[in-house]
């Protein structure tokens, strides 16, 4: 009995000791091969008293099942871990660095222009474009800024010629789409324009979004309502909004649109003159004398127009403090967005 | 426009805070751009608006005043909106000089009444002409003006605080005592209180004496008859003149000043007057004197314009429901005078308002006041439309989408050009790119012209990060040029630009490939996001690029654009202290490319039976293009081709001078069945290849050059076994072989039946590789006719022909002879080598 338990206690230690599969074979043999140590004890059965023996096969045969048991266990334990040192010694230095595959970045104005463009296309807004050379009618007189009109002072203009221009606004296309459709009109006009201007808060270029609805009965209380959607699509739902009278030439009533500062959450900093407001996008009424020079009955349909500078909403969205860096090109700047 | 609290309240008396006085005006269109707190004429600090707090001796408001509102342009318009806001009564100076005084003594006459509807002044004489009192010198340099004497003060006084600009004549300067307003006329000139001679055009309305002009109406007086220490007589002027008349000539003098500035908004005719009293008063106030009675010539009276609004009208435009009552208490609180008519109501403006004329001027003036927070805000009804999609500004973004995802950073320059850059890039006189439209008015000069090509500005932006350290440069632009084409405006077109430049610093994993080649790849993944297929690359004649570096790119044959490395000259010009950089630009005409862009995706079954795939080197002349040879096999039709593709270059090691080998992949594939070997057999497809290919004279040389290319497919091992195949000295057409002779060990050496016959010399032949079943053909067409026989002949000779035996410009095979002519592009002295190392690799692995 005895010698069992002390059998079985010496298997226990050794095969914890074990470290290879070849010496597990040799384990495996010294127990339970043809002349193992199982199969001496089995032998000596015959030597074990009668009353003994129902009991000492027993007691063998479980001592067998647990070697064997043992055996296979370690063995496939020991497998597999041959098997992953073979693969680890395969192993390649996943530290060093990937070869280089980099995406280059879209300038950060075209992604804020994506992205407005994106929110007004959801809206059911079409892409239009226009010349950005453009004639002094479509840039201004279509647009109720005639000749001598202190108005053209708002705006200055880089001249091609007497009569053409470089767009100071994307504005002339709203003419240029009135004068070839009907309402219902739903568009937006992003685009480059020019002012002959250049300091620390001008460029000479810069980019625009324009937008235009007409049809039977726009209000003003539309325009506020579309506005506030565009700017809680932008910066937010919280985003305080403010329309402010103002004046455009070819809007009647006309709104700047403000939104709370959103680097003071309007308490007053440096950036918005401690009003607590960011001035944002330029709106109001179309104006019916430009319908009028459009060929639309100005009494039969009502819309609003808006246009936004991105160069200052990008600034904003990005904390982004000079104008000019725009522009600059600098990929240290470029790819950061 | 600089605004005195202290001021404003002499007209209106108002207790409000000056941050909630300036908040209720920003909301009611008069934006207040800051505050600052003043003592005397001191700027004690600038307020902040969202402070509230002390009020100084006095607060100054910036106003920034609409070009619409020149009634707001002084105190007086200002009070005006504060008393509306705060609806508080409006409080007037002390205007009238009282009656029976003296005649003013001066004549006055409007000779151009289109220019000028009302002329009035009185004289003031016996005046002092001396320092002005405190207080009127502490508000004008509040507001902005320096003061002068007493005179010239006062009217710069009423000016800023009634609106209405005056001006002051010696009146003992003016000849004949005689006033005139009309046009300048011819040769006209004069000299203006600054000093400077001004010579106003023909148009330009002059104020004349009896002889000659003595101010600018509505711009400058002359300093001829300008206000004096000595001065003792004054004539004070209060006129009307046409604002686009002011402006105009404001403008071609270049000379802006207070008075034009509100002149040329508007004035207001019927006040003018009640301006000219209390200037009167307070000259006298001031410098002493009599006020004399008032000449006043008033030809073109102003006749108030009613304007009839319905109430709906104005809600229906708002979205608003403002009761009518509340409608007319609004317009009536800015003084504008109404009249209820039922559905509708009469408007009637001040002469300060004459601008409101139309339905929405009144509904301006209402919202405004009403306030826009107070009006609600509402998601527009509207149908729904098609049309919010454009196929080209989808096109655009997968462009910009594509060149980025290439590794290029995208830049946005400014449209203006130096019209030098083009002449630093060489373009040649004829060219479009020459054709540009200046600016008459450029900010530089460098900045003088628009656009006609992106490439000098994506060369300043790369030069820009060079000199900061940037070592790995690749942008793109997606900008339109502008190119007179002589139309009132110019043609605008896309384009996209790139510039690729990589030091030459080492890179972990091997990138070692030629920069062309990584922006050529860039633009053939373009292409191919844009399902433009047929494009090629040719040669390019751009005088900036390197002649030998450089390639048009065509798209179905037009050319739209470039791609190539900075000349030489260019790179030395810019001066980049790097030896031989690779600077890669490309331009591409991107309208032209989208017009060619299909919408429509075609979709074709996904083939069901398995493709054989052909590999083949030629080793080539340097001068001969891999389009050039995928050119000529494209010429080659079979329906069983599905693509031949190029897949390896080898130049250097082994390659003799002046020679390069190129791989190519040829795919077969049936749609209705798995191909035999037979009908796959590469050489019948393979046509013969045009101009200097290698030029064999010996067994050796042929060695080396098929080893190099033979080694790149099969490895080293099977090199030393290439047998050349020498001339059969018969001419007897041999035995045909079994199909693919398997040649196994050297013991196999090909027999004399694979000695082609009537080959004559080393320079053709034909040979086997052992172990491989590799047939590799070399041969000299200087006889071509009979050679090309010759070849094909070996070819049925070995590998039986199937019908579809075809060669360029072939007649149909018959039976065992093959009329074979040379493609026209073969020069006579040409030689070739074609040799299939590779049937299938299945073939190849067995083989081995
Ligand atoms: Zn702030």
């Amino acid at each position: 009995m005895d010698e069992l338990l002390a059998l079985r206690e010496s298997f226990r230690s050794e095969v914890s000791a074990v470290n290879s599969l070849a010496d597990l074979q040799n384990l495996k043999n010294r127990y339970s091969g043809k002349k193992g140590l199982l199969t001496s004890r089995l032998k000596s059965l015959s030597s074990v008293p009668a009353d003994q023996k129902p009991k000492f096969g027993k007691d063998l045969n479980e001592l067998k099942e647990y070697i064997e048991g043992e055996i296979k266990g370690r063995e496939s334990a020991l497998r597999e871990d041959d098997y992953r040192q073979r693969l680890l010694a395969e192993k390649i230095d996943i530290t060093l660095p990937g070869r280089p595959a980099f995406f280059g970045r879209t300038h950060p104005i075209n992604q804020v222009l994506s992205e407005i463009k994106a929110i007004f296309v959801s809206m059911g807004f079409g892409l239009e474009e226009g010349p950005e050379i453009e004639l002094d009618y479509y840039n201004f007189e279509a647009l109720n800024i005639p000749k001598d009109h202190p108005a053209r002072d708002m705006q200055d203009t880089f001249y091609v010629s007497d009569d053409v221009v470089l767009r100071t606004h994307t504005s002339p296309v709203q003419v240029r789409v009135m004068e070839k459709r009907r309402p219902p009109l739903r568009i937006i006009v992003p685009g480059k324009v020019y002012r002959c201007d250049s300091d620390v808060t001008h460029t000479p270029m810069f980019h625009q979004v324009e937008g235009l609805m007409v049809d039977t009965d726009i209000s003003f209380a539309d325009l506020k309502g579309l506005l506030e959607l565009f700017i809680h699509n932008l910066f937010g739902s919280n985003t305080p909004v403010r329309f402010r009278p103002s004046y455009f030439p070819f809007t009647e009533p006309s709104a700047e649109v403000d939104i709370g500062c959103i680097f003071c959450s309007g308490s007053g900093c440096r950036i918005c003159k401690t009003t607590g407001w960011l001035e944002i996008l330029g709106s109001g009424m179309v104006n019916p004398r430009v319908f009028e020079m459009a060929g639309y009955g100005p009494d039969e349909y009502s819309g609003f127009a808006f246009g936004m500078g991105v160069e200052r909403i990008t600034m904003l969205k990005y904390g982004i403090d000079d104008l000019r860096l725009f522009f600059e090109n600098d990929l240290r700047f470029l790819r950061q967005f | 426009m600089r605004v005195s609290l202290q001021w404003i309240k002499d007209f209106v008396d108002v207790k409000a805070s000056p941050v909630e006085i300036a908040d209720r005006l920003t909301m009611a269109g008069l934006e207040i751009e800051g505050i600052e707190r003043v003592d005397g004429d001191m700027v004690i600090e600038v307020e902040g608006m969202g402070h509230s707090g002390h009020t100084g001796n006095d607060m100054v408001f910036e106003v920034n005043v609409t070009p619409n509102r020149p009634d707001c342009l002084s105190i007086l318009g200002i009070a005006r909106e504060v008393a509306a806001a705060f609806q508080l009564p409006l409080k007037m100076p002390a205007a009238d000089p009282g009656e029976g005084l003296t005649p003013s003594g001066i004549s006055v006459e409007i000779a151009d009444t289109d220019l000028c509807s009302r002329y009035a002044g009185r004289q003031i004489s016996g005046v002092t002409v001396s320092e002005s009192p405190k207080w009127m010198r502490d508000r004008l340099e509040k507001c902005g003006i320096r003061p002068i004497n007493n005179i010239v003060d006062v009217t710069n006084y009423v000016l800023l605080e009634l609106g209405h600009p005056l001006h002051a004549f010696d009146a003992d300067k003016l000849a004949e005592r005689k006033i005139r307003v009309a046009r300048a006329g011819r040769d006209a000139a004069i000299m203006t209180l600054d000093g400077v001679e001004r010579k106003p055009d023909e148009n330009s309305l002059l104020i004349w004496d009896g002889s000659g002009p003595v101010a600018i109406a509505g711009v400058m007086g002359g300093e001829g008859s300008a206000v004096t220490a000595t001065t003792r007589n004054i004539f004070l002027e209060s006129a009307y003149f046409e604002p686009t008349s002011v402006r105009r000539t404001s403008k071609q003098l270049g000379l802006r000043s207070e008075s034009s500035y509100r002149f040329e908004r508007g004035t207001d005719i019927e006040f003018l007057e009640t301006a000219l009293n209390r200037a009167s008063l307070l000259m006298k106030e001031t410098g002493g004197g009599t006020i004399h009675h008032l000449v006043d010539v008033y030809l073109n009276r102003y006749q108030p314009v009613t304007v009839e609004v319905s109430y709906e009208r104005v809600n229906r435009l708002l979205g608003t429901a403002i009761p009518g009552q509340d409608i007319l208490g609004i317009l009536g609180r800015l003084g504008i005078g109404t009249e209820d008519k039922g559905e509708t109501f009469l408007v009637t403006p001040p002469a300060y308002l004459r601008d409101i004329r139309h339905t929405v001027d009144v509904v301006e003036e209402v919202a405004r006041i009403y306030g826009f927070g107070n009006i609600p805000s509402r998601v527009p009804k509207t149908a729904l439309s098609d049309g919010s999609t454009n196929p080209r500004e989808t096109a655009i973004s997968s462009v910009r989408e594509s060149v980025r995802k290439s590794g290029f950073t995208e830049a946005v320059n400014y449209s203006f050009m130096n019209t030098a850059d083009l002449d630093m890039l060489s373009i040649p006189a004829d060219d479009e790119r020459r054709k540009y439209i200046s600016v008459k008015n450029p900010l530089r000069q460098e900045d003088g012209a628009m656009r006609t090509t992106l490439a000098p500005a994506l060369i300043r932006n790369f030069m820009h990060n060079i000199s900061r350290g940037v070592r790995d440069i690749r942008f793109f632009e997606l900008s339109k040029v502008f190119i007179d084409e002589g139309g009132r405006l110019p043609s605008e077109r896309l384009r996209l630009g790139g510039l690729f430049y990589r030091d030459r610093s080492p890179s972990i994993w091997r990138q070692d490939l030629p920069s062309f080649y990584f922006v050529k790849g860039a633009l053939e993944a373009l292409l191919d996001e844009l399902r433009l297929k047929e494009s090629s690359y040719v040669m390019s004649e751009e005088t900036f690029l390197h002649p030998g570096k450089a390639a048009d790119v065509l798209i179905r044959g037009a050319r739209a654009g470039y791609v190539g490395e900075l000349g030489p000259a260019i790179i030395e010009k810019l001066d980049l202290k790097i030896s031989k950089p690779e600077v890669v630009v490309f331009e591409l005409d991107l309208d032209m490319v989208l017009g060619m862009v299909s919408r429509a995706k075609t979709y074709s079954q996904i083939p069901r039976y398995p493709s054989v795939e052909r590999d083949m080197a030629i080793i080539l002349d340097d001068d001969i293009t891999a389009d050039d040879v995928l050119r000529y096999f494209s010429g080659y039709t079979s329906d069983l081709i599905e693509s031949i593709e190029l897949f390896d270059y080898y130049k250097g090691k082994n390659m003799p001078e002046g020679k390069k080998s190129l791989a190519f992949r040829v795919v077969y594939r049936a749609g209705d069945r798995t191909l035999t070997d037979e009908e796959s057999f590469l050489p019948k497809h393979v046509p013969m290849l045009s101009k200097r290919a290698i030029s064999l004279t010996s067994t050796c040389l042929c060695f080396i050059a098929s080893e190099v290319a033979i080694n790149d497919i099969l490895g080293p091992s099977t090199l030393t076994t290439v047998l050349p195949v020498f001339p059969s000295r018969s001419s007897r057409t041999p035995a045909a072989p079994a199909l693919y002779p398997k040649f196994t060990s050297k013991a196999d050496d090909p027999p004399e039946r694979t000695r082609c016959p009537g080959v004559t010399s080393l320079t053709s032949g034909m040979m086997y590789i052992p172990g491989t079943c590799i047939p590799v053909f070399f041969m000299n067409s200087t006889t071509s006719g009979s050679v090309l026989s010759l070849f094909s002949s070996c070819c049925l000779t070995y590998f039986p022909a199937p019908a579809s035996f075809l060669w360029p410009k072939a007649s149909t095979p018959a039976d065992s002879s093959y009329s074979i002519s040379p493609p026209a592009s073969l020069s006579p002295s040409a030689t070739m080598i074609i040799y299939v190392p590779a049937f299938t690799s299945e073939r190849i692995t067995r083989a081995k």
